[in-house]
């Protein structure tokens, strides 16, 4: 008897498991005002340079030598405050910044403005 | 153990608390959960999820931890003949470490932790036993204790990573997996009052603590509290709970002996929330506020003088700068001061970095970890690399439970790419598992992933603590661990 109950339920689970694998619902698709382009050329260009070359007397660094992977991983960073429990992040400063941007309607996809940012900085 | 003697080990403490919850009830939350679904189903359907591959070429891995000897273990059920190298120095880097947790709580021996390297080794795998000193991924080559070259048609790095307690003044030496050399951490770690659960000894030295600091409490009088100090520093770590399950441990040994409100316990953290998951970080908040617990954002231990019992923190907080043409709005500036904190117990976790052998390589980037795509686990350079475990630099992902998931991603996508394809197939979403431990029988099962919303999507309110987790910690997750991802089936 236990036996049986515990097989019916193992594949119940099992089915429920590949359901919860196969289909990514937290998938938010979001659109945004500008694109990606727009926001890099009418904001963080200003700090951050035409060419990702920074300004020391912002005390904006350079980040024209990233990839596109580690571009990612900033911005996903400095959009959320970091990624870790209770670590915080070491960009406070743009964390702030980010934070009054996206008010002023400044918002966009965290890939594709890497990736954008990347394209300019090499051409 | 085999999946249903790990279910029906859970069945059975189930049955003797009949008046806790029935069986019916128990299955029914181990269905609800992505993790113990996965878990349980896992064990049953095994391999037969993988079809064989018979691309050729020769990988090696470095690390043979949790993350190395599961996808060594998992290459060699999915690729015919495959050429596998794991290089590896620790005798027991398998060991596991969620189970330090459980060590210094007092619930388990460090011995049902331990567990050997060489037995672990999937058959057919080569293993060296030594440490990689250098990397030259433009000439796909590597060099091993700083003598032996070895080429290589795909790397794949699971280094894990260092704790760096000589970052903290006062403190000194770097431990680079669980179980070795930490001689110099030890002089000042594990006695004292001063306790670490992040390396083996250090956990079962802080059981030891703990018990010290009950004894202290009991002969203790006057007005003034001992004072329990828990903190957590300004870098990633691994398994981000570990710092609050801790402490959640502590609380629950002093209440038990009846010393509780002896103790003050108090939590300094460097970031300004308890979790980055709004409703976690309610529910966290409100276990803390239960318990009695204090607590205080921004500090970031910097310091330790063991012979005065007394902490350093950098404390930093913003102030409002001037106004910023280019932001169009006023900017911030940063302010610290050093606070002084005196304890009679602390529990440290330590800063934590990738090696410097790799995080300073051509592999590794100024942040120190390994940059991937973090949804293929490719490295952002060079097409042939590949990264898991805690040395990536993929945000949230240092947990065994991670591990679990970017595993399979990575075989996947090394597979297609050995095979020649261009596009990867298999993306990893940022799952991670935290069971925050928040007393003796009960757990939070915290699941989520890069989206920053709890993972459960069923009708169960994710941010309860369960008794119900709490088995599935403490009977489900070491043979998962140790019995299904090591040998690559879970
Ligand atoms: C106290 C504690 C509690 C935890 N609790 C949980 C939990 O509840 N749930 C959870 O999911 N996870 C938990 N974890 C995290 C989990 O243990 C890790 O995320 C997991 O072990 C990561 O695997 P890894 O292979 O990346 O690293 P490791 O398992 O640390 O292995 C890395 C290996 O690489 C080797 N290595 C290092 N440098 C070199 C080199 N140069 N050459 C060759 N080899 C090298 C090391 O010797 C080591 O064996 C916890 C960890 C700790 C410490
Ligand atoms: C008002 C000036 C200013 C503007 C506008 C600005 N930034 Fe920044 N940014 C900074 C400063 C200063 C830093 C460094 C300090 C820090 O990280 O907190 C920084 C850091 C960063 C970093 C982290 C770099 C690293 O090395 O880790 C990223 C990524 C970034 N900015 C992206 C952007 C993007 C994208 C925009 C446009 C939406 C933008 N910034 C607009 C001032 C600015």
């Amino acid at each position: 008897m236990t036996n049986k109950i515990t097989a019916i339920t193992i594949s119940a689970i099992a089915t429920i498991a590949f359901t919860a694998c196969g289909t990514n619902k937290h998938e938010e698709v979001k659109t945004y005002k500008m694109s990606a382009a727009e926001v890099f050329q009418a904001s963080c260009i200003k700090c951050h340079g035409a060419n990702g070359e920074g300004n020391p007397e912002k005390k904006t660094p350079k980040i024209s030598d990233k990839t596109i992977g580690e571009l990612e991983q900033d911005i996903y960073d400095v959009k959320n405050g970091g990624s870790n429990q209770s670590s915080g992040t070491t960009h406070t400063v743009m964390e702030h910044n980010m934070q009054k941007l996206i008010e002023k309607g400044y918002d966009y996809d965290t890939k594709v403005m890497a990736t954008y940012m990347y394209e300019t900085f090499h051409k | 153990m085999k999946k249903n003697e790990i279910l029906e080990e859970i069945l059975k403490e189930v049955d003797k608390h009949p008046e806790i919850m029935s069986r019916r009830e128990a299955l029914k939350f181990l269905s609800v959960s992505p993790l113990a679904a996965s878990l349980l189903a896992g064990t049953t359907v095994g391999t037969s999820a993988i079809s064989a591959s018979t691309v050729k070429g020769k990988i090696v891995i470095v690390g043979g931890g949790l993350a190395g000897m599961s996808t060594a273990a998992r290459l060699n059920n999915t690729i015919t003949n495959a050429d596998i190298t794991v290089i590896e120095p620790d005798p027991l880097s398998v060991s596991y470490q969620p189970g330090q947790t459980l060590v210094a709580g007092g619930i388990w021996d460090k011995s049902e932790i331990v567990y050997k390297r060489d037995d672990k080794l999937p058959s057919g795998v080569k293993l060296i036993k030594g440490s990689v000193t250098a990397f030259d991924p433009d000439n796909n080559k590597i060099t091993v204790d700083s003598k032996e070259e070895i080429s290589y048609d795909q790397l794949i790095i699971a280094t894990g990573l260092t704790l760096n307690y000589g970052a903290i003044k006062g403190l000194s030496g770097e431990i680079t997996s669980s179980t070795t050399d930490n001689a110099a951490v030890k002089e000042k770690v594990g006695v004292n009052g001063v306790h670490s659960i992040f390396f083996q000894d250090g956990a079962a030295a802080t059981w030891d603590g703990i018990q010290e600091l009950i004894a202290q409490a009991k002969a203790h009088t006057g007005e003034k509290k001992l004072q329990a100090v828990f903190t957590h520093p300004d870098t990633p770590i691994k398994c981000g709970g570990a710092p609050k399950k801790i402490m959640y441990l502590t609380h629950a040994r002093l209440e038990e002996a009846g010393v509780r409100d002896k103790v003050e316990l108090t939590f300094y953290a460097n970031g300004k929330d308890m979790f980055g998951i709004p409703e976690y970080h309610e529910a966290i908040l409100e276990q803390f506020k239960t318990r009695g617990f204090k607590w205080n954002y921004a500090h970031n231990l910097t310091g330790m003088d063991t012979d005065a019992k007394i902490a350093t923190f950098n404390h930093h907080w913003t102030e409002k700068g001037a106004w910023d043409e280019d932001l169009e709005e006023f900017g911030v500036i940063l302010k610290s001061e050093n606070v002084n904190v005196a304890y009679d117990f602390i529990h440290i976790t330590p800063p934590m970095k990738a090696h410097d052998v790799v995080g300073k390589s051509k592999i590794g980037s100024n942040a120190g970890w390994v940059p991937v795509q973090k949804e293929s686990l490719q490295h952002v350079k060079y097409k042939n690399v590949w990264c898991l475990g805690d040395v990536a630099a993929v945000p949230m992902g240092k947990t065994g439970g991670s591990v679990r998931k970017q595993y399979k991603v990575l075989i996947d996508n090394m597979i297609a790419s050995m095979e020649g394809k261009t596009t990867l197939p298999a993306a990893y979403g940022g799952y991670t598992v935290c069971p925050l431990i928040t007393g003796i029988g009960t757990v939070m099962l915290a699941e989520f992933d890069w989206s920053q919303k709890p993972t459960p999507s069923f009708p169960l309110d994710p941010t309860k603590e369960r008794w119900i987790w709490w088995l599935l910690k403490v009977y489900a997750l070491k043979p998962m661990t140790a019995i299904g991802m090591l040998s690559g089936r879970a």
